[in-house]
């Protein structure tokens, strides 16, 4: 804490910094000279050195902090993220004219489904994990997850299932029955060739990251919390990123099957999904529903995480209902595993049931109107900053709302029965897609870059990014809306003059080429400032919770003494009373973190953490070519179960000297 | 800024067998696999539910005897896993080998069992919805028992080299808690595959 | 091509007299009708609650831009957040569930049904409507141009035997699935006379964007005449036309009743003549569009479960005089 002051910032290191690139030299690293958190200069390097990341392109397959995991989690989703939206600028360029041949029905459909898909589940989800990775093990004030190598082994999952997806397109092999999927439409009748099966296998396969992810983090929240972080303790953030990982845990589960199903009906002409044979088509949708509602919660908690970190901050206040706030996030996980069905109303099922789903479904207006109004209230009369950060949470406010609201209104079963599969229902889900997660998420980029990169981001193109989607964003999607009530459904690849939808189309191509350009400023800006931005300093922004405790980029071992906590600010409080307390006793010559009760957080133990490995990386090869054969053979099931396992041994088998103490 | 070390973390037990992280995300390894679980036997209940006839019409309900000497073989392991435990939480060595041991041979009779019964099913899989997701859920179900297998085999010969003390027992610790899960999911498996087409 | 295309298909609108745009906002039954306001009154509060939220994050946020930072009370804070994030939803929750219910009733139930039973086939990717007696025997067989009665309640039995399609004629009704197993009913009750486009909203496939048809709605002497005559099978005019329908192979797919045309993969074109469109509202029905169709059917609808043929052109002519025979 000592440098959180220093004027001119020179604690941060830039990016390109010389931690863990290149040869050390013979001297210490700079940032760890005079020490920090009272922990003497040349203990600290040695504790930098013991959670060190080894240099070199090999040994990065190695890795297993979880900044390094992180980091390429959140870079591989906006990868994906703008591969995903360029597809989308390719269907808006087909749909600007009646009868267009940009793209042909075949192209459109595998375009449309992976667009669908990618951004779900390659990149909204896998970007929130990544967040959730690289920041609530600060937040809580750990050195790292609980489990650094199953962290590592989820990411290359990932990365090979989802390059694999992606792949699929350029070779032609692309799914193309719409990312949820339906049966009969993606059975082998319906839809020869791999695309279907493309699908299955590498959904099923990442989810298994997702799945990881997820018992990791919660594991990492209640256990590793910092002593005295109580869980009313814990900033809102941390609350969001578990609730949100007990929704991957009890949602994926329902996808797996159904596509395991599907992919045994495709594969050993099973007969689940196949009327003739006994089985039923609806048991597709209600099982992907049933996952596929809570996913789109599992994206929208942490960005609700994210907005309140930065209202707190951005105001310089806490937050106003912390009890409200957490009770409503928990509301919105549990009561969104009620509402799958809000997806089927057209499926002719009793209107006495639907209804039934129809409240549940408004009823998640409750928790949702109680956050925005907690967060009103915390803004009200504050000396609000509007930096770039806050000008995304301010334009989330605006579109996520309008996207809540439609969503009530399409929640209501006469009016869905008129929009369902509409551009109406496209209009809806963007505006909560885009608004509640891709502004929270850019928002989280520009508050978070300088903690990770130690550069802070350019202003000027923030605000011109900020304005540029947020305009070209209501351009784009807003006239949807009246699309789908004029008729015209989604998933078309064409539509005929004469519907007089011509214009309304053209509108929305016009707004996402502006949205393209704004969300293009802000990734240059970001690799930009990777070398060219301003440094950061510790705490550029004044934030209250733990990951400002450190340098940045934080520290190898996150804390170079883990911090002690007496509430829900602990950097506030330290600022004012100039005393920060922090454990002692943890060994510098192997990784420990301090393990702590689950409810309030007192110390019980201490966790020693593996260091860097390949085993996680190889176990991913190998199950990611069992799947890759499950599109072939159902042999690759069993041949893959046993040579996984293998790795698995290798993985966990303890190396001599068997540990003593 | 003054700095106070208000924690000592030396004194502070490194292993923790009974309570380390690991255990929690055992925990949570095995919440998924319930989900899976529940969500194989709700599929269940909904293909019989819009069915006409469940089994299909000339089809038998899988014969109970198999099935219901593994409800019986797959807790006398849980037995003797929880016996092995007690020997590694005492330092008794050889306890822990024999107990895990002994677990890995009588679930192995259990996959015995499990085939024989497979082999006699009355449909096959591509025949009918029904034969689906009996031997869908059968085939999960043996997929666990061979997991639980292959992985307390490899408890077991760390544990005749000597590996486990009663600090250093993670392994038998999460493996017994994820044995125990294996043997007990097993229930309601039974439950719904042998008794539901009868009673229903 | 594109712009041969696209003559042709504006020629069509002005032929087939569609009453164009307007969908779910241009209700032309009472049950369109109830859904269309309570859109528009669901609108209306949306606007209010998204100014009113608004407002107040601008206005909050705003407010000691200059002067000292100030909190609300406490007090003050609980009531906005009861106020706007549980009495508001509360309220809306309430009227939602229960003009749901009510509308949802109404606008679903049989309500007194006294219309014609149709069964509605979802095909790849065309429709084909089976008019039945009320012993659910088939009377006629047309495609993608339903008839309706004006003022009658109108049964459909939505059904198919291949993937998920969905029947959505947005200015009389809501949409509803046709899903293999399983048989759904919609009832359709138009008010006035009229032309309206309805669509497959379900995604089907390749063709699942050109999936449409034609809706009429015409007085009840109109319909009964209508339906009567596509009741008829069909009589020859052209034989020449019909040999070459069967040689070709037309006929292995088609049926025209009253020959011994009687495939069944494709449309019962028994009545073509009497159509406004082609190949699922795609392109109006001409001789010159019949011709293409029939020619380069894959340019018109790429991936159609329609073979193009090119008979020699003394062939095509007697084909299409057949085609246009079948009134
Ligand atoms: C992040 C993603 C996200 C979020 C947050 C939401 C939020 C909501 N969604 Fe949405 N939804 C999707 C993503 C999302 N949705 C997607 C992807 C689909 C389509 C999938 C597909 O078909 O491909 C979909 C589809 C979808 C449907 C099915 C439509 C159809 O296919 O026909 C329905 C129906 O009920 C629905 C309802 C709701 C409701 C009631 C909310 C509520 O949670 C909204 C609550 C929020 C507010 C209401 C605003 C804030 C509150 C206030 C300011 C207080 C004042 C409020 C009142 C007075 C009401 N959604
Ligand atoms: C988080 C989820 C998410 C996000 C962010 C988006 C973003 C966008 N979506 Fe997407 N969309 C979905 C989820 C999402 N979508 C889903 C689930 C569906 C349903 C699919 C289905 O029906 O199965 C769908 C469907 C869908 C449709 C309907 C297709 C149809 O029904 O036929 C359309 C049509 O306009 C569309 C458009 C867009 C556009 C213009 C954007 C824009 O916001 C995208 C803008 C982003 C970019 C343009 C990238 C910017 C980057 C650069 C330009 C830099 C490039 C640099 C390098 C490559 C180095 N989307
Ligand atoms: C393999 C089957 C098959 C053969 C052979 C075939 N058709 Fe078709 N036909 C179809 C299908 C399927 C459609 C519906 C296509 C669509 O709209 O997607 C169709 C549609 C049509 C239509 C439009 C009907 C309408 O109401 O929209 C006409 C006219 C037609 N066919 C004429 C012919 C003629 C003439 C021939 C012979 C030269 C022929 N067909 C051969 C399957 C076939
Ligand atoms: Cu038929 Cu879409
Ligand atoms: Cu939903």
């Amino acid at each position: 804490m000592t440098d959180a002051t220093a004027p001119d910032g020179t604690r941060g290191r830039g990016a390109g910094g010389a931690r863990g690139h290149g040869a050390e030299p013979e001297g210490l690293p700079d940032y760890v000279r005079g020490g920090r958190d009272g922990l003497g200069e040349a203990e600290l390097a040695e504790l930098e050195r013991t959670w060190q990341s080894p240099p070199g392109f090999l040994a990065w397959f190695t890795h297993v902090n979880h900044t390094n995991i992180g980091r390429r989690f959140i870079i591989t989703s906006l990868v994906f993220f703008a591969l995903a939206g360029l597809l989308a600028l390719a269907m808006r360029l087909q749909l600007a004219q009646p009868l267009n041949d940009v793209l042909g029905p075949e192209a459109y459909n595998q375009v449309m489904t992976v667009h669908g898909t990618a951004m779900m589940f390659l990149f909204a989800i896998p970007a929130m994990e990544g967040a959730a990775i690289y920041l609530a093990p600060l937040m809580v004030g750990a050195r790292d997850m609980a489990f650094p190598r199953l962290n590592a082994f989820g990411y290359y999952v990932y990365l090979i299932g989802g390059t694999v997806f992606f792949l699929s397109l350029p070779f032609g092999l692309a799914p193309d029955a719409g990312w949820f999927n339906y049966v009969p439409l993606s059975s082998k009748e319906f839809s020869a060739g791999y695309g279907i099966d493309v699908w299955t296998t590498m959904i099923t396969f990442i989810e298994v990251s997702a799945l990881t992810a997820a018992v990791e983090l919660i594991v990492t929240i209640l256990k590793l919390r910092a002593p005295g972080m109580s869980l009313d303790r814990m900033p809102i953030f941390v609350w969001a990123v578990l609730v949100m990982s007990f929704m991957i845990l009890f949602a994926m589960p329902s996808v797996i099957v159904a596509s395991a199903l599907l992919m045994m009906d495709r594969l050993v002409d099973t007969a689940f999904f196949d009327a003739a044979l006994g089985g039923s088509p609806l048991l597709w949708q209600h099982l992907f529903w049933f996952f596929g509602h809570p996913e789109v919660y599992i994206i929208l908690v942490p960005a609700l995480g994210i907005v309140t970190s930065i209202v707190v901050t951005f105001t310089r206040r806490s937050v106003f209902g912390y009890a409200a706030l957490v009770l409503a996030i928990v509301g919105i996980g549990m009561v969104s595993f009620g509402l799958w069905v809000h997806h089927m109303y057209t499926t002719g099922l009793p209107l006495m049931g639907r209804s039934f789903f129809m409240a549940a479904s408004a009823m998640i207006a409750i928790p949702s109107g109680v956050q925005v109004y907690c967060w009103i209230a915390t803004m009200w009369g504050a000396r609000v900053r509007f930096a770039t950060p806050m000008l995304f949470v301010l334009g989330f406010f605006a579109i996520f709302i309008a996207g809540g609201l439609t969503g009530v209104m399409v929640a209501s079963v006469p009016f869905d029965r008129q929009v369902h599969d509409s551009y109406f229902v496209v209009a809806h889900f963007h505006y909560v897609l885009v608004g509640g997660s891709v502004f929270p998420l850019l928002a989280g980029l520009y508050y978070w870059f300088p903690k990770a990169t130690g550069r802070m981001m350019s202003e000027r193109a923030g605000r011109w990014s900020c304005g540029l989607v947020f305009v070209g964003f209501n351009l784009a999607f807003f006239p949807m809306h009246q699309l789908g009530l004029e008729g015209m459904p989604r998933r078309v690849y064409t539509y005929l003059p004469e519907t007089g939808w011509t214009l309304l189309n053209q509108l929305a191509t016009a707004g996402s080429a502006i949205l393209a350009l704004g969300f293009a400023i802000t990734l240059a800006n970001a690799a930009l400032s990777l070398r060219r931005g301003a440094p950061a300093g510790d705490d550029p922004w004044d934030g209250p919770t733990l990951e400002w405790a450190t340098t940045s980029p934080p520290l190898n071992c996150n804390f170079a003494r883990q911090a002690v906590v007496q509430s829900g600010n602990p950097v506030w409080d330290r600022r004012r009373a100039e005393v920060s307390a922090h454990v002692g006793g943890l060994r510098t010559d192997r990784r420990e973190t301090i393990v702590t009760t689950v409810l309030d957080a007192r110390p019980h133990a201490v966790q020693v953490l593996p260091g860097p490995t390949p085993w996680p990386f190889v176990s991913a090869l190998v199950a990611s070519a069992a799947f890759l054969g499950l599109i072939f053979t159902p042999w690759a099931y069993v041949l893959g179960f046993f040579a996984a396992f293998v790795t698995f041994v290798l993985w966990f088998w303890p190396r001599r000297p068997w540990r003593e103490d | 800024m003054e700095h106070r070390i208000e924690v000592d973390a030396a004194e502070l037990s490194r292993f923790a067998p009974h309570d380390h992280p690991l255990w929690w995300g055992i925990l949570g390894a095995v919440a998924i696999e319930a989900a899976v679980v529940a969500n194989l036997l709700t599929s269940y209940f909904y293909l019989a539910a819009q069915a006409e006839a469940w089994p299909p019409d000339g089809v038998d309900p899988p014969a109970l005897l198999w099935p219901t000497l593994v409800l019986f073989v797959l807790p006398l392991s849980s037995l003797t896993m929880w016996w092995a435990g007690k020997g590694s939480d005492a330092g008794r060595r050889r306890q822990l080998a024999l107990g895990v041991t002994a677990s890995v041979g009588l679930a192995s009779l259990a996959l015995v069992f499990r085939s024989i019964q497979i082999a006699e099913f009355d449909i096959r899989w591509d025949e009918h919805a029904y034969g689906s997701i009996l031997w869908a859920v059968t085939g999960f179900h043996y997929t666990h028992v061979v997991s639980a297998i292959v992985g307390t085999a490899v408890v077991a010969v760390l544990a005749w080299r000597g590996y486990f003390t009663p600090e250093r027992q993670l392994g038998v610790v999460v493996d017994t808690l994820y044995w125990y899960f294996v043997a007990g999911v097993f229930l309601p498996i039974y439950l719904v595959l042998y008794w539901a087409p009868r009673l229903l | 091509m594109r712009v041969c295309r696209l003559a042709a298909v504006a020629s069509a609108f002005a032929l087939a007299g569609c009453d164009g745009a307007g969908g779910v906002l241009a209700p032309a039954s009472p049950d369109a009708r109830l859904v269309a306001s309570l859109g528009w009154w669901m609108f209306a509060s949306a606007i209010f609650v998204l100014i009113v939220t608004l407002g107040l994050v601008l206005v909050g946020a705003n407010l000691h831009r200059r002067g000292e930072p100030r909190r609300i009370s406490f007090r003050a804070s609980v009531l906005l957040v009861v106020a706007g994030g549980v009495a508001a939803p509360l309220l809306a929750i309430v009227a939602v569930a229960i003009s749901g219910v009510v509308i949802g009733d109404e606008v679903e139930g049989p309500g007194g049904a006294d219309g014609p039973w149709i069964e509605v086939r979802g095909e790849l990717w065309w429709w084909e409507f089976r008019y039945l007696d009320e012993d659910g025997e088939v009377v006629a067989v047309t495609a993608n141009e339903l008839h309706l009665p004006v003022g009658r309640r109108a049964r459909l039995r939505l059904v198919s035997d291949n993937v998920i399609h969905s029947f959505w004629a947005p200015n009389l009704q809501g949409k509803t699935d046709l899903i293999p197993g399983k048989v759904n009913l919609l009832y359709a009750e138009p008010e006035t006379p009229g032309t309206w486009r309805g669509q497959c909203a379900e995604f089907c496939g390749l063709q699942h964007g050109l999936m449409g048809f034609v809706v009429v709605a015409e007085p009840p002497g109109d319909f009964a005449r209508w339906l009567a005559a596509q009741a008829e099978p069909h009589r020859v005019t052209e034989p020449e036309g019909l040999a070459v329908f069967d040689r070709i192979g037309c006929a292995e797919c088609h049926t025209v009743r009253g020959t011994s045309a009687d495939g069944e993969d494709g449309p019962d074109l028994t009545h073509l003549a009497s159509r406004q469109t082609l190949a699922a509202a795609t392109i109006p029905n001409s001789r010159g569009n019949l011709g293409g169709w029939i020619t380069s059917t894959h340019t018109i609808k790429p991936g159609a479960k329609m073979p193009s043929r090119i008979p020699e052109p003394e062939d095509l002519h007697a084909l299409l005089d057949f085609l246009e025979s079948l009134e």
